[in-house]
């Protein structure tokens, strides 16, 4: 363009634009005009305005339009909540959350209904629960992380974080957030973390004050380098998975000097010498001789229901697998670990080596111990095992102090007792407020993953090496669900509530124990009854709650079942362990269940006398062919497996507890499977009749299959 | 004419404008974080499902009361479908299930199969289960299905 052109191109504007003064005021009026026009038109096209009118446009398609058309506001809608710091503007674009009838999957997003929860977003507000920037009227910047709002909405998956902000007891309606507390509690990561929720327990790891007594320093050297004992021939592990009873013990990463100088120090504690128990030399000498002693042991072990606690691999068809129960250890090779004379000071009792030990104190004959003790020294063993451990010898001096420093350094004193030194609290970092950690907050290192927080602790736990090469934490072994579900357990820990009202709104944890006093008492901590079973909120739950067992079993079954405790439901794994309790203890728990462990709901006082043979005809008949209770109950062996067998009801249940069980069951046992039907009182009174002349001929029947079975004498 | 280009350059850069309001394309996440809960499905483990509030509160419900009678696995080890005669349906089982309504399936759950002239083994629940809670069970039906169903189970769903 030559520069006559231009001149020309200026003049021409100066002509047509600013000729004379009515040009120049028309033109300068629709440009002010057209500028002013900038704002409206921009407010048009905002994002939220856009989706309103989407929401206008689909609501046409639907049954319900001119309803949903009429409570339809357009503008910008805001819940404030000052007491809870909630500035929400999200139903602006989320127009259908509260419309019952835009619930369907079909409905596509922002517009679909909320699902149904017990919290409104009117009182609740939404960033309360799913997190992001509350007051955005942006999709991005409600959502996302942005360069003023770090938070990002929480995906859907881990929602269940979110309850546990505020929900810290337990919360069955959030399966995925419980999981997680469980395993941050079972994989002890309070030794080395702060949690806020998660209980310390007495005891974390074992107290290796006088682990050289129970094994060698070649099995400590094999198990601090991997401790799993169930691996192939590669060394792999093979069996994983924290349900299946596996060591809770995580991976260290150690060279063969810190594994040759750590198991220097650990074989040299032992500050109480074993002393060996001298079993009777009659009993020896009998049993000894026999050559399937070994054999006798192992259906001993099998009749205790040692498995309920403890699991052995199996391997059937190639694949490997743990069976049993994962209170305790895995005994799969414990003849290749433990020392024989520790292995029978500790069955005798445990809690004299441990004294936090769950194992219960049971009651042993000579012979079921030399039986039992021959068992696990000679089959459960591996002559692999530590084949491929070198030649460690005796622990010289300067090995010992220098795995000594290693036990404080790698952070082994935080979940293990020894020389009497408590664990050391706070090894690892505080996680209270883990989950509302910024991204900008958080060092990925060499990790190659989205820059979000889940994705930032999934691989710390799963691989925190990816994460820190040079960090102290070691590595777990869990699948992806309980990776999930550790996930989102971190995630609802996000510290100190922000507002008083958000403190208001807590609901605390219950820490309830259950610990009487008296003959009951001890007998109760001997057998750790608690374990397995809940007494008044306190205990474990593999087992059924005791809690209203007075009024539900007989008195005399109790005793006979505790001496000889037969199962009730036939297909379990895991059951209830034989104690080999004397009848005096099993009174003890009679009595204390009869006179202190009862249920208001139940009529003691109900005589079984009241209950005639015709009314016991008529309720056969209802069993049978009415209610066809035979799909989940067993009499004799017909039936089904799903509730307890009936075959000794008439022995074992009281009339009350029947009559009022069938009634309603969820009201004596709150979760029960048992569904409540609709009976009719003389449907009740006559299947109560049936049941109470269900009886197994003879108190004895279970003690002389056991000793039959035994096939000792 | 030259007054038809500027208004004509003013309307585009208007254009623009409102086109810069949609530019952020919403980003792409795994579908199971958007989803509550997941099942593998129960012939092909390591195809998994994802699956709606709905069916996540039902799976929850099914493996506490269900998974007992309509499952070959169970939490426990064995099933009981075999003690069953007839032998209950499995919940998978879309081609049985797939031709009956939800308003059956979940008639047949609150009343029992006696109330419905089918077999009494199977107990009523609608005094255990709320209305909400059976709706749910079948809801997971639905989406554990092998077939998946063909035609929407729900009425007025398009």
């Amino acid at each position: 363009m030559n520069p006559r052109n231009v001149r020309g191109l200026i003049g021409w504007i100066r002509r047509v634009f600013f000729g004379d003064p009515a040009r120049r005021f028309a033109w300068v009026s629709l440009l002010l005009t057209l500028s002013l026009a900038v704002a409206p038109t921009k407010d048009f096209f905002r994002q939220w305005r856009h989706y309103q009118r989407q929401y206008f446009k689909f609501v046409e398609s639907r049954p319900d339009a001119t309803a949903l058309r009429g409570r339809m506001v357009s503008g910008i809608h805001q819940i404030w909540l000052p007491d809870l710091g909630v500035v929400d503007r999200c139903t602006t674009c989320h127009l259908g959350i509260a419309e019952p009838s835009l619930a369907d999957a079909s409905v596509p997003e922002p517009f679909r209904a909320h699902p149904p929860i017990p919290h409104d977003a009117e009182k609740w507000g939404c960033v309360v629960c799913h997190r992001g920037q509350g007051s955005a009227t942006e999709v991005a910047a409600a959502h996302e992380t942005t360069v003023a709002w770090e938070q990002p909405i929480l995906p859907i998956h881990f929602i269940q974080a979110s309850c546990g902000t505020c929900h810290r007891d337990d919360l069955p309606q959030a399966p995925q957030l419980d999981r997680g507390r469980q395993l941050l509690a079972r994989f002890d990561c309070t030794g080395c973390h702060k949690i806020a929720g998660i209980d310390r327990p007495a005891m974390l790891g074992p107290d290796l004050t006088d682990i050289g007594t129970k094994v060698s320093r070649e099995w400590l050297y094999k198990w601090l380098k991997e401790p799993r004992t169930i691996t192939d021939a590669n060394g792999n592990v093979t069996v994983d998975g924290v349900d299946f009873g596996e060591p809770q013990m995580p991976t260290f990463r150690l060279s063969d000097p810190e594994l040759r100088e750590l198991s220097a120090y650990l074989s040299t504690r032992s500050a109480h010498p074993i002393q060996p128990y001298h079993f009777d030399p009659r009993i020896v000498a009998s049993l000894s001789k026999r050559p399937d002693v070994a054999d006798q042991g192992e259906a001993r072990f099998r009749q205790m229901f040692c498995s309920t606690c403890h699991s052995l691999a199996v391997t059937r068809a190639g694949e490997t697998s743990l069976i049993g129960g994962d209170i305790g250890p895995e005994l799969t090779k414990i003849g290749s670990k433990v020392n024989p004379d520790w292995l029978a000071a500790w069955l005798r009792n445990p809690q004299q080596y441990l004294p936090h030990s769950q194992m219960p104190r049971y009651e042993w004959s000579d012979a079921d111990l030399y039986e039992v003790t021959r068992y696990m020294e000679t089959k459960l063993t591996d002559p692999d095992l530590l084949a491929d451990v070198p030649k460690l010898g005796s622990p010289t001096k300067s090995d010992i102090e220098a795995g000594r420093r290693l036990f404080v350094d790698k952070g082994c004193a935080s979940c293990h007792v020894t020389e009497g030194l408590s664990p050391q609290e706070d090894f690892g970092p505080d996680l209270s407020a883990i989950g509302a950690r910024n991204i900008s907050q958080l060092d990925f290192g060499p990790a190659k993953v989205q820059p979000t927080l889940i994705a930032y602790l999934k691989s710390k736990i799963s691989n925190p090496l990816s994460v820190n090469p040079s960090g102290r934490m070691p590595q777990y072994h869990m699948d992806a669900e309980s990776l999930d579900a550790v996930t989102a357990a971190l995630l609802s820990l996000t510290g100190p509530p922000a507002t008083r009202g958000m403190e208001k709104l807590i609901v605390a944890r219950q820490k309830p124990e259950f610990h009487p006093a008296g003959e009951f008492g001890k007998l109760y901590e001997r057998y750790k009854c608690y374990a397995c079973h809940k007494f008044n909120g306190f205990g474990g739950t593999l087992a059924p709650d005791l809690s209203y067992e007075g009024s539900r079993a007989m008195r005399q079954w109790l005793i006979q079942f505790m001496e000889n405790p037969q199962t009730l439901r036939p297909t379990l794994v895991l059951r209830m362990p034989q104690f080999n309790m004397p009848e005096s203890d099993a009174a003890v728990f009679a009595d204390y269940f009869e006179t202190a462990m009862q249920s208001p709901a139940v009529d003691a006082t109900l005589d079984r006398k009241e209950f005639t043979p015709a009314m016991a005809a008529a309720g056969k008949q209802l069993y049978e062919k009415k209610y066809q209770c035979q799909a989940c109950h067993t009499i004799g062996s017909a039936g089904g497996y799903v509730g307890p067998s009936l075959g000794n009801a008439g022995n074992w249940l009281t009339p009350g507890w029947i009559e009022a069980w069938l009634h309603n069951p969820q009201a004596l046992v709150p979760g029960t499977i048992e569904p409540r039907q609709a009976f009719t009182a003389d449907e009740i009174q006559a299947l109560t009749a049936y049941l109470l002349t269900l009886k197994q001929s003879g108190p004895a029947t279970g003690a002389a299959a056991a000793s039959s079975a035994r096939g000792t004498k | 004419m030259r007054a038809g280009a500027l208004l004509f350059s003013t309307a585009l850069g208007f254009a623009i404008l409102a086109g810069c309001a949609h530019k952020s394309a919403p980003v792409k996440i795994d579908p199971l974080q958007n989803a509550y809960g997941s099942e593998p499905d129960w012939n092909d483990a390591q195809r998994i499902i994802p699956l709606s509030y709905e069916a996540a509160q039902g799976k929850q419900i099914f493996y506490e009361q269900c998974v007992w009678c309509h499952a070959d696995q169970t939490p426990a080890g064995p099933s009981n479908r075999s003690n069953v005669t007839p032998a209950p349906p499995l919940w998978n089982d879309g081609a049985t299930l797939n031709s009956l309504s939800d308003a059956f399936l979940e008639k047949f759950t609150a009343q029992g199969g006696s109330a419905m002239g089918k077999s009494a083994m199977m107990p009523p629940y609608g005094q255990t289960l709320t209305p909400e809670e059976i709706r749910a069970v079948v809801a997971y039906a639905r989406a554990i299905a092998v077939p998946a169903p063909q035609v929407p189970s729900r009425p007025g769903q398009k």
